[in-house]
This record gives C-alpha cells, sequence and structure tokens, in this order.
C-alpha cells in the first residue's frame, strides 16, 4: 500500500525536473556510479530467474541431463492439472493462510489490548509475549515438535494433567496442519502485537473520554473508536501476514517433511522438493511461474481492495 | 471492585503469559540436565521450576563434543556481518542516487526497482539455484551471499529517507573539496546512522534467521550457517539426546537475544518502518 502511495509521490517529485531536462554531467556519472552495484545484483539475482523460471517451464529440462531439454510447450500446465499433490499442496497453502492470518492477527490485537493498559508490571508481560519473536523459525519448529512427541512430549503431558487425552499432533494427516498454524501463530504474534501496540497509542485519548460522556460501554468503545482508528495498521498487517504465510515452508519442511500423507506439503515446498531434490527442473519452473503469478496478483488485489476502502 | 477488576487484569495476562514463556523456560532449563531428569520430571511443574541439584552442564560439554555447534555460529555471524555491511552500502548508494541526482532514464530506474519489490523473492528460489548454478558458484560463500545482499525493498526504505536529507550539508561539504563519493561517506552516513542501524539489524536478523537458501545454496558442512546445521542435527541423528537438542537451541538463540537486548529499540521501529509510514 505504501509501494503505491509512493509511487504516486515519486512521479510528482520527478515531474518538476524532468520539464527543465538539463541533467548536470558530474551528478550523471555518480548516479549511475552508485546505481551500478545494485543494478547488477537485481539483474543477475531477481530478474534473471524469473526469465529462466519462464523459459524452462516450457521444456522438461533435468538437471542430471542439461542437453537433453525439449521444447514441450504446455505439457507442463497441463500436467499440473491432474497433478494431485501439487493440488493438494495447494489447497493446504491456502487453508494455512485462511486459518493463521485471523488467528495469529486477533492474538496480536488481544497481546496488544493487554499491554496498553497503563498498569504496574506491564513491561513484564510485553516482554514475555513478545520472547517467541527472538527465536528463528528452525528454532520454533525443533522446539515444538520435540514438545509435541504424541507419547512423551511436554504438551501431551499437560494435556494428560489436565484430564484431555492425549492428541497425535504432527503425526496426524488430520491435525498437523492445525497444529503448524498455531505454532506459526504463536511464534509470530508477539511481533505484531508490538505494532499494533503502537497504534493504540496513537489513538487520541479524547476520543475515548468523550464516549465515556456519552455513557459508551468497553466493548462499544472497541469497536467504534479502537478498531476504526486501528484500520490502516490492520490492513497492512492483513495484506503483509498473508502474502508471508502463502510463502509457508520451513516450519514443514523441519517438523513434518510435508507429511503425513502430503497432509502438510506447501506450494513452496512441492517446488523445493521437486525441482531441487527429484532435480525435475522444467515442471517445477512452470509450477514456479504459476506461484509467482498467483502471488503477484493476490499482492495486487488485497492493495487494491485496501485502496478502495481507503477512497470510500 | 478496583482490587477485584486489578487481580482479574493480573491473572488473564498471566495466564498468557505463561503459554509463550513455558515452552521457553523448558527449552533452557532441560538443556541443563539429562534426558532421564527431563522425562522424570516431565509431568511435574518441575519441568518449569528448576530444582538446583538435577541442573549441569554434562549436555552443553557433550553436545559441543560431538557437533562443531560455534563453528556454524561463527559462519552464521560471518554471513549475517557481510550481507550487512555489503548490503548497507550497495543498497543505500542506489537508494541515494535515486533521491538526490537528476540523470536520464530514473524514472524508469525507478519503476523498475518498484516493479521488483512485487516480486515474491522466496517463491523464484529455485530459478534462483539454477542462475547460481550456472555461474558455478553452488557451495561457495559468494553464490551464497550475493543474492540477498540486493535488497529493492532497503533500496527504496533508503530513497525516501534522503528524500529529506538536507542538501545545504552536502553543499558545504563539496564546498570544502569533498567529491560526491566523499560526501556520502563522510557526511551522510554519519548522519544518517539511525537509519543504518535500523536496517542493519533487520538485515542481520534475516540473514541469521534464513533457512531455505541455505540448504540449496551451502551443502557443505564446513559452511554451513547454524540454522542448515541445527535441522541436520535434528534430522540425521534418529537418537539425538532430548538434553543436547534443547543445549543446541539454547546457545544458538543466545546471540539474537543479546541483540534484542542492545538494540530493542531499532528493531521494533524498523518493522514497522519497513511498512507503515
Amino acid at each position: 500500500m505504501k509501494t503505491v502511495k509512493n509511487f504516486v509521490k515519486v512521479r510528482n517529485t520527478t515531474e518538476h525536473y524532468r520539464q527543465s531536462e538539463h541533467y548536470k554531467k558530474g551528478e550523471v556519472v555518480s548516479a549511475y556510479g552508485f546505481l551500478t552495484p545494485a543494478m547488477v545484483l537485481a539483474i543477475l539475482f531477481i530478474v534473471l530467474p524469473i526469465i529462466l523460471a519462464f523459459t524452462y517451464g516450457f521444456t522438461d529440462y533435468y538437471l542430471l541431463k542439461p542437453n537433453d531439454k525439449q521444447f514441450i510447450g504446455l505439457e507442463n500446465f497441463t500436467r499440473m492439472l491432474s497433478d494431485e499433490v501439487l493440488m493438494k499442496s495447494f489447497m493446504n497453502t491456502i487453508k494455512f493462510v485462511v486459518f493463521v492470518v485471523p488467528l495469529q492477527l486477533s492474538m496480536a490485537l488481544g497481546l496488544a489490548l493487554i499491554v496498553n493498559k497503563k498498569i504496574k508490571g506491564v513491561g513484564f508481560f510485553r516482554t514475555a509475549y513478545f520472547s517467541p519473536a527472538v527465536l528463528s523459525l528452525v528454532v520454533i519448529s525443533i522446539l515444538w515438535t520435540v514438545m509435541l512427541n504424541p507419547t512423551s512430549g511436554l504438551i501431551n503431558e499437560i494435556l494428560a494433567n489436565i484430564g484431555l487425552p492425549k492428541q497425535p499432533f504432527l503425526s496426524s494427516a488430520d491435525q498437523a496442519m492445525y497444529t503448524i498454524v498455531a505454532i506459526s501463530a504463536w511464534s509470530g504474534c508477539g511481533y505484531q502485537m508490538m505494532i499494533f501496540l503502537a497504534g493504540l497509542k496513537n489513538i487520541d485519548n479524547s476520543l475515548y473520554e468523550a464516549a465515556d460522556i456519552d455513557g459508551a460501554n468497553a466493548f462499544q468503545k472497541f469497536l467504534f473508536i479502537t478498531i476504526p482508528s486501528l484500520k490502516p495498521i490492520l490492513m497492512f498487517l492483513v495484506i503483509t501476514t498473508t502474502i508471508q504465510a502463502f510463502k509457508l515452508i520451513v516450519q514443514p519442511m523441519v517438523m513434518t517433511g510435508g507429511g503425513p500423507d502430503y497432509s502438510t506439503m506447501t506450494i513452496l515446498q512441492y517446488i523445493y522438493e521437486y525441482g531441487f531434490r527429484h532435480r525435475n527442473i522444467g515442471y517445477a519452473s512452470a509450477v514456479t511461474l504459476m506461484f509467482t503469478v498467483f502471488l503477484v496478483v493476490v499482492s495486487i488485489v488485497i492493495k487494491k481492495l485496501f485502496r478502495e476502502e481507503r477512497a470510500a | 471492585m478496583k482490587i477485584v477488576k486489578k487481580s482479574l487484569f493480573y491473572l488473564l495476562a498471566s495466564v498468557v503469559a505463561l503459554q509463550f514463556l513455558v515452552p521457553l523456560v523448558w527449552m533452557i532449563l532441560s538443556s541443563f540436565k539429562i534426558d532421564e531428569v527431563i522425562y522424570r520430571d516431565i509431568g511435574s511443574i518441575y519441568a518449569i521450576i528448576p530444582k538446583f541439584s538435577d541442573l549441569s552442564l554434562k549436555s552443553y560439554t557433550e553436545l559441543l563434543g560431538f557437533y562443531h555447534i560455534f563453528q556454524n555460529v561463527g559462519n552464521s555471524l560471518i554471513y549475517a556481518s557481510i550481507t550487512v555491511v555489503f548490503g548497507l552500502t550497495i543498497n543505500s548508494l542506489a537508494g541515494y542516487a535515486l533521491a538526490r541526482f537528476q540523470f536520464p532514464f530514473k524514472d524508469w530506474i525507478l519503476i523498475f526497482i518498484i516493479a521488483l519489490m512485487i516480486v515474491p523473492i522466496e517463491a523464484t528460489i529455485l530459478p534462483l539455484f539454477l542462475v547460481v548454478n550456472e555461474m558455478g558458484l553452488i557451495n561457495t560463500v559468494p553464490g551464497y551471499l550475493m543474492p540477498f545482499i540486493i535488497n529493492v525493498m532497503n533500496i527504496f526504505l533508503f530513497r525516501q529517507h534522503f528524500l529529506s536529507f538536507p542538501g545545504e550539508l552536502i553543499e558545504s561539504g563539496k564546498i570544502d573539496g569533498l567529491s560526491e563519493m566523499g560526501c556520502f561517506f563522510r557526511i551522510v552516513i554519519p548522519s544518517s546512522l539511525n537509519m543504518y542501524i535500523t536496517v542493519g539489524i533487520l538485515t542481520f536478523l534475516a540473514s541469521w534467521n534464513d533457512f531455505l537458501w541455505p540448504v540449496m545454496a551451502l551443502s557443505n558442512a564446513e559452511l554451513m550457517p547454524i540454522q542448515v546445521a541445527l535441522n541436520a542435527i535434528f534430522s540425521d541423528t534418529y537418537n539425538i539426546y532430548t538434553s543436547h537438542m534443547m543445549a543446541a537451541l539454547t546457545i544458538v538463540t543466545i546471540p539474537i537475544v543479546v541483540l534484542y537486548i542492545i538494540f530493542q529499540k531499532y528493531i521494533v521501529e524498523g518493522s514497522m518502518q519497513s511498512g507503515i509510514k
């Protein structure tokens, strides 16, 4: 969203100079000098991969037989439609996004509301809620896999202590993805709590005082003052969390390897498995291409929705 | 009434806090136990409350005897530092040029940068691997580091920052005989330190935490960064002791905790700056 807004600003500021069309030679030389390293790296490592995905996506390129690649037209793309594992991975990814975004954001907002209270000891709670954010995804994944062990893990012992039945968690095709959703929300919400908190601190207190005079209760104040004031932040977090969630891979890679029965395999992981591990470059490039286009479309669509929301 | 409300608040806040702290406390505490003690305590409160007679450094000494964790931590620290130094220099130079200079095709280059910002970089990780592979740089440190030194988001952030940089400062530097490059390193960087620290810290954390790319680009055990090494320890050894694993996780977390304590302010501000403004 910021990109789009700034882009408008970009056009406006440069417009003025373009009319004058005179450049100082020293400036031009410095500018290209300053830009060259970044441009070379960007072309090599961002643009070139996209071009490669485009060209290899229409071939049967197999990494171990590099001289034997044939142009096969749209065959890779038609193959995708009947590829059950790919479809399953896609649905898993959607499932993850649909559950993790609302869960994580509502947890983050709830935490922010708690630590926004001006009360003694709130700093401790803020640090506690934020603490998982210092762990890397790999550390989180390993720690939780050990804790969720179906026979001897900490979580099942706690469940047993409070009289609940033991759960299989990651080793059950029904529960594995929801477990990953919960762990991801657990580890990510502290960060977003801080962002919500900054937003809450910015809300003008006189709004709440006015509402008090009108006799509004806490829930009404939350619904009619807090939520609307947080809307820009909320939308920003929805966009970033959604895009991030589509790129899920580390947790399933470390915790389940995509199993059981492909129930936690995501699109990115599918590309990794078939392209990198099985060296099936042609087909995986085609999947990469579709996935990239899909993500670009998704981010454009939600940014557009957001812009309309703001204009309204 | 007020007391009741207050105690309810503390009760709620504490119960929630437990859900975040119990896993971390269990991780750290278990790293100081032996496996028999971990699994003896696991159903009791001693899983998360230390009983000092049970604690020892045994798992740490054994772990460090089996695996070269410190070498992997060292690798990661070096990789992250190189990425920060080169990334800050290259991206801020580009951002500065786009903010301050007038030159042909400036608009096009800006549009190019903005267009690249929308490319989901992890999604194209396979063709990135192919590019680096065809350059013959797979399993080399430059091949691993170069692709993530460039960061178009940071170029854009630096540009936005430098748009409001006072031009008089640079003019006065030029009067003193500095070149554009001299102005940049002697005037612009020192007076934008906050910005550099913020972007630098976020770059460091991203590099430290990266997993997927080093799995593909660096399979040589001696070059492995710590995240990949952790996963290798976890998955290759079926019978790894829980205490050893927890010791490894704790060791890996310590540098980041230190970083957070020192740079807390920058990390939180930075994560917002890259989004909301």
